[in-house]
């Protein structure tokens, strides 16, 4: 029930974003006709491209069109390759997901882990050391950082390819790279938040029932501390399909956030509008998602009269 | 091994014979030598589609080289020269242009190259509804009619006496409409053709290769096992992938990678000319209507310090509007423009600018769009205001430069635009941008003379008399300069040494008929 209510109060949001994205990209100076006739071309060329491309039909049919094709990838075709949207779309997700899940993941496990030490060990050798790590991590650019990697790790040591998206080896350092951030991040979060639930007096009950330190951490004192986390990570995956364009580049990678910059550059209006569209499709589910996950780790949030 | 064809009418016969010496030559070479090892190239353009129909990237000119036959094309030494044509003849009037083709050869799909298939090719090209975006380039084409097996008539829609440069397009590349018909988009990625090779695989944005095609039967038969293709748009990864030994060829290295890459073990850059002329196009009003302003715009520029200084080396100072490759045998080149900026200064007072009234110059430049075009932006720019005009850069996104070209005359927002231009025909670059009134001539250019001659030329199918129209044309131009003209751009594409036979035109498509690969690389 709750997600179906969730569900049903995203329609209203798509629908602006579909309005957004399909005037905003409209109102882009320049032409895609003029852009795919090239810096020769004579108006009555251009003209022709246009009319084929249907940029010649009034506005609101267009926008009709625009909407007919989120349920007939027919219409919703790409200019450059005239290659439905969606199969362009579908092409390329799978390595952005690759990317930023297996970013998220890993910078979600070395950021809670050390985080927990962090927090048991304050001033220790290791709190030193991880703290650096982070702040390093956290202001470092990707791009920098990944052409550092590549020079490091694949022209003098030779252990990884440079660069393509032929086989699993050519993840490792996008992986990597993009883990740096989620990780130095979660880390901080978790030592802070960890910190802050030390003292509170639920863990002197679960102490005086006898449990073991670690499951009075790992149990009553993490999971209270991960709700931050969690809603911190929905941003961050978020963000980090946004932001794919980066790692993409430097890494070859072809993935969503290649295609979409790459279709912003050369004018190719529909896979710029359904990709943002499906852009604010995955916030929506991501935000369904680390409220369900808040909900689980924290019953406090769960909404009884709905349930 | 091929002649290079005089691109006007000699005796058919002469033609045949020479159409035959090159078949015989050929053919047996063609028996030789079996398709040997993988050649691996990072490009920086992500390629997109290979119809030639639409393709409008140097990559996808190489592929649609190697995956389709032409009736004409244009070979290493960048000559226009016969392919599947044996013969070729102008009717009287000059509006009947008939071609004579080798038959027996199929697409990889095992349907003939028949007159009917290359006759459907051409009127699908010919056709704007069919998505082609060259269908103005080639309209003068009219239309294409099959006669008999062999023959291909085209019904010309206007005189045109540069038909071969035409044909010799990778445009013109003979597709199976049949099969385009069925697949679709899907033709784009893996086009069927009837050159000596095939599309393997395609993975959008990241790579695609291409394999013998076992059916081919003509003269250029593939000297390799599998080409394969990566786009990596970032410089410094490209590059680290030559330097890794992942591939062979890198395109576009930038200036400041190249003696990095000189200095491996096994590789080298080479600078190839490129035909990109790179001017400041201006827009022909007010002040700039005075040819002495133009002139001292011209004469107030250290070309060669700024190509050693700002890019690298990787250009050549202007000797003519188009640039280096563009059907050489009728370009022409003159002295460069001179370093003079106390006569600019003198020029620029003597059309009554100075420091009390100053010319002041908005100057619109893309950036990332040549090599370093922003930064060289700024030091024109410079150089204008060391001369006392009143110049200022604008630095556009690509959309917003290119956009404003497009704009009226009168409503134009600026007095000069960076624009880099590079077409394989004289006649169309000419035409297009120096014709009165053609919407392509941005700077609103005219002269009566050039537009005489340039009707003439196109009309012309005598190579000696369009030689000296374009060559009056050309020097027109040059002189009265309605450009800041600058440099041609230069190619820099880092090449293992255990490649050899790679050669580029200057029109930046690359050629693999006699590429081979040693082992070990």
């Amino acid at each position: 029930m709750f997600i179906l209510k969730r569900l049903l109060a995203a329609i209203p949001t798509l629908f602006v974003v579909s309005l957004l994205a399909f005037w905003f990209v409209d109102l882009i100076p320049g032409d895609p006709a003029a852009q795919l006739a090239g810096n020769m071309a004579t108006d009555a060329e251009i003209a022709d491209i246009r009319h084929h491309l249907g940029l010649d039909r009034p506005p609101y049919e267009r926008y009709l069109l625009f909407l007919r094709g989120v349920v007939d990838p027919e219409i919703a075709t790409s200019f450059r390759t005239s290659r439905p949207v969606v199969l362009e779309i579908s092409e390329r997700m799978p390595k952005t997901l690759i990317i930023a899940i297996g970013g998220l993941l890993i910078g979600l496990g070395f950021g809670v882990v050390t985080g927990v030490i962090c927090a048991l060990r304050q001033g220790g050798w290791f709190d030193a050391i991880v703290t650096v790590l982070t702040l390093a991590g956290i202001s470092m650019p990707i791009y920098w950082l990944g052409l550092l990697c590549i020079w490091l790790f694949a022209v003098n040591l030779g252990w990884l390819p440079a660069a393509g998206a032929a086989t699993p080896a050519h993840y490792v350092l996008p992986v990597l790279v993009v883990a740096t951030r989620p990780a130095a991040l979660f880390s901080r979060l978790v030592t802070a938040n960890l910190l802050e639930v030390m003292g509170k007096d639920y863990l002197d009950t679960a102490r005086s029932k006898g449990l073991p330190e670690r499951v009075v951490i790992l149990r009553h004192a993490l999971r209270n501390s991960l709700v931050a986390a969690i809603s911190v990570a929905g941003v961050q995956f978020g963000g980090m399909l946004g932001g794919s364009v980066v790692t993409e580049t430097v890494f070859g990678v072809p993935g969503l956030g290649r295609l979409l910059v790459s279709a912003v550059g050369s004018g190719d209006y529909p896979v710029i509008q359904y990709s943002v569209l499906m852009f604010a499709v995955f916030f929506v589910v991501i935000n369904l998602a680390t409220d369900l996950l808040g909900q689980w780790l924290d019953p406090r949030t769960r909404d009884y009269a709905a349930a | 091994m091929n002649q290079i064809l005089p691109t006007r009418r000699p005796a058919l016969s002469v033609r045949s014979f020479a159409a035959s010496v090159l078949l015989a030559t050929a053919l047996p070479l063609a028996a030789i030598a079996a398709p040997e090892g993988e050649l691996r190239i990072a490009v920086g353009a992500d390629a997109t589609t290979f119809h030639p129909h639409v393709n409008s990237l140097p990559v996808g000119n190489a592929v649609d080289g190697l995956v389709f036959q032409q009736l004409f094309r244009i070979d290493g030494e960048n000559q226009v020269v016969p392919s599947l044509a044996t013969d070729w003849s102008w009717s009287e009037d000059g509006m009947t242009f008939s071609v004579i083709f080798e038959t027996g050869h199929k697409f990889s799909n095992g349907r003939p190259v028949d007159a009917a298939a290359v006759a459907a090719s051409f009127n699908q090209l010919l056709d704007p509804d069919s998505g082609s975006i060259y269908a103005g380039l080639y309209g003068s084409l009219g239309e294409a009619v099959a006669q008999g097996e062999d023959t291909v008539v085209f019904n010309m829609a206007e005189k045109n006496g540069h038909v071969l440069m035409l044909l010799a397009n990778s445009a013109a590349g003979i597709i199976d409409t049949q099969a385009n018909a069925e697949m679709g988009a899907e033709y784009g990625r893996k086009p069927v053709g009837s050159g000596p090779y095939m599309v393997d695989e395609f993975i959008g944005g990241e790579r695609f290769s291409l394999v013998p095609n076992p059916g081919y039967t003509g003269s250029r038969p593939a000297t390799l096992e599998k080409i394969t293709f990566m786009a990596v748009p970032e410089d410094g990864s490209r590059m680290a992938l030559l330097e890794t030994g992942d591939v062979d060829i890198v395109d576009r290295v930038p200036a400041e990678s190249i003696p990095t890459i000189n200095a491996l073990d096994g590789a080298t850059v080479i600078l190839p000319d490129s035909m990109f002329s790179i001017s400041m196009e201006m827009v022909l009003r007010g002040p700039l209507t005075d040819k002495r302003v133009r002139e001292a715009l011209n004469i107030s520029l250290d070309r060669a310090g700024m190509v050693q200084g700002i890019l690298g080396g990787l250009g050549t100072p202007s000797q003519g509007q188009v640039g280096p490759g563009t059907e050489d045998a009728l370009r022409v080149t003159f002295d460069e423009k001179p370093y003079d900026p106390e006569r600019a200064k003198a020029l620029l007072a003597e059309a009554g600018y100075g420091p009390g009234n100053k010319l002041e110059l908005r100057v619109n430049c893309p950036n990332g769009r040549y090599i370093k075009d922003a930064q060289v932006c700024q030091a024109l720019t410079g150089e204008w205001q060391a001369i006392g005009i009143d110049a200022k850069a604008n630095i556009l996104d690509l959309p917003s430069w290119s956009a404003a070209h497009r704009v009226p005359l009168d409503e134009r927002t600026y007095d000069m635009s960076m624009i880099g231009r590079a077409t394989a025909g004289i006649d169309f670059t000419l035409y297009r941008l120096f014709h009165t009134g053609v919407s392509a001539n941005t700077s609103g250019f005219s002269d009566e003379r050039v537009d005489r001659l340039l009707a003439e030329g196109r009309a012309s199918t005598d190579i000696d008399a369009q030689k000296a129209d374009y060559a009056e044309i050309q020097k027109i131009i040059w002189d009265e300069m309605p450009f800041v003209f600058l440099w041609y751009q230069k190619q820099a594409i880092g090449i293992a040494d255990n490649v050899t036979g790679f050669t580029i035109r200057p029109d930046e498509t690359m050629l693999f008929d006699d590429v081979h690969v040693s082992a070990g690389g």
